[in-house]
């Protein structure tokens, strides 16, 4: 174990047990409706890198058995020693090795498929993937946005989000074709956090 | 439980973690007493004071294979201290075998505390100081309870020129 400069580092949840019950009910919540945009409250101290709701949702699932692969703008910051300390979580090299995956809106997204899919005995073995975006909101009619369907939505559920990468619905087509396996993704920006669990389809709207 | 650098010489500047390393070992009332006054209204923890488990691992004759010998209760906990020298404030850790929060609290405080130099020769005096003086005092008492139960073995040399009881020769 290296050691770490604690001198700049944030506390975790005021309380350990509550705060992060708190953000698991969120994200329960986000993946039983995928994109709903859900608020997260927490009181923890977040890292400057990253966006907050990814790295409290991270603060409250992560454990020392979990594996952890940052892209490389969250590598080297203060986010990956905040949740090394907090969480005892090991920082992988390889993304494809990672239970948990976590890309800053800056960086390259690595292609879905690159992330362990799990296998079709065991699909829950496949990475939980936080994509940090720059904003997401309800979609309106006037822009282009993507329309919700599949398991936990009613009709359809419209969403509109900006920072990922252009060939996004492309590979999530695949990943969704690949059900069983396949991965979940989290979207998070300040203080929202979105469920895309692989059960999700997305289709495009028009917009004018 | 007793390592070289307890007893090392006072001029020598001291490690941080040799300095934590006598911190977890310290008994409370001489924290209180050293460090008591010291101790935040409102700390600012980085991490709450917890209780938990940790695995222990031995070697036979402490060179061979390394083998679990058991779980020991251990507290922890990490907290900020703003100080004047340094703005952001400095970060005190302690570890401490049993489960006295406030034991390994006071000592995050004095680890913190000591990281100050201004307040460093006085700590020395105060805590440490008195601290080796202690596990060299709890050494002492062991070794002696250890002695009255030392067996001394000894073999009588055998005549010389007598034959073995097997008939070889040695």
């Amino acid at each position: 174990m290296s050691v770490q400069d604690l001198s700049q580092l944030g506390a975790g949840f005021s309380h350990e047990g509550f705060g992060s019950q708190a953000v698991f009910r969120v994200a329960l919540d986000a993946l039983s409706h995928p994109g709903r945009c859900m608020l997260v409250l927490h009181d923890a101290q977040t890292p400057l890198a990253g966006q907050p709701a990814a790295a409290a949702l991270l603060l409250a699932l992560l454990d020392s058995d979990c594996t952890l692969w940052l892209s490389p703008s969250l590598a080297g910051s203060d986010a990956a020693s905040w949740l090394r300390f907090h969480t005892g979580c090991q920082l992988v090299e390889q993304a494809d090795q990672a239970m948990f995956v976590w890309v800053a809106a800056g960086d390259e997204m690595p292609a879905l498929d690159s992330f362990s899919q799990g296998s079709d005995n065991e699909p829950d073995q496949s990475a939980t993937c936080v994509l940090d975006v720059a904003q997401m909101g309800v979609g309106t009619d006037s822009q282009k946005h993507w329309l919700l369907t599949g398991p936990g939505i009613q009709d359809v559920t419209h969403l509109a989000v900006d920072g990922l990468p252009a060939d996004f619905q492309s590979q999530w087509a695949a990943n969704h074709a690949s059900f069983p396996r396949g991965v979940d993704l989290f979207l998070a920006t300040q203080n929202q956090l979105v469920g895309l669990p692989r059960t999700t389809s997305i289709q495009l709207s028009g917009g004018l | 439980m007793f390592h070289s650098f307890d007893n090392v010489e006072a001029t020598q500047p001291i490690a941080r973690a040799d300095w934590m390393a006598l911190l977890s070992r310290a008994p409370l009332d001489l924290l209180e007493s050293a460090v008591g006054t010291h101790w935040p209204a409102k700390p600012n923890w980085l991490r709450a004071p917890e209780t938990g488990l940790m695995m222990v691992q031995g070697r036979a004759g402490a060179t061979g294979e390394r083998f679990n010998l058991g779980e020991v209760t251990v507290s922890r906990c990490a907290l900020r201290l703003s100080l004047a020298t340094p703005e952001v404030g400095v970060v005190g850790v302690a570890y401490a075998l049993g489960r006295s929060h406030r034991q390994v609290s006071l000592a995050a405080v004095a680890d913190a505390l000591l990281q100050d130099p201004t307040q460093k020769n006085l700590l020395e005096q105060t805590l440490l100081t008195p601290v080796r003086l202690h596990l060299a005092q709890q050494r002492s008492q062991r070794e002696q309870a250890a002695q009255s139960t030392k067996v001394e073995f000894f073999t009588v040399a055998r005549e010389a020129g007598a034959p073995d009881e097997d008939g070889e020769e040695v």
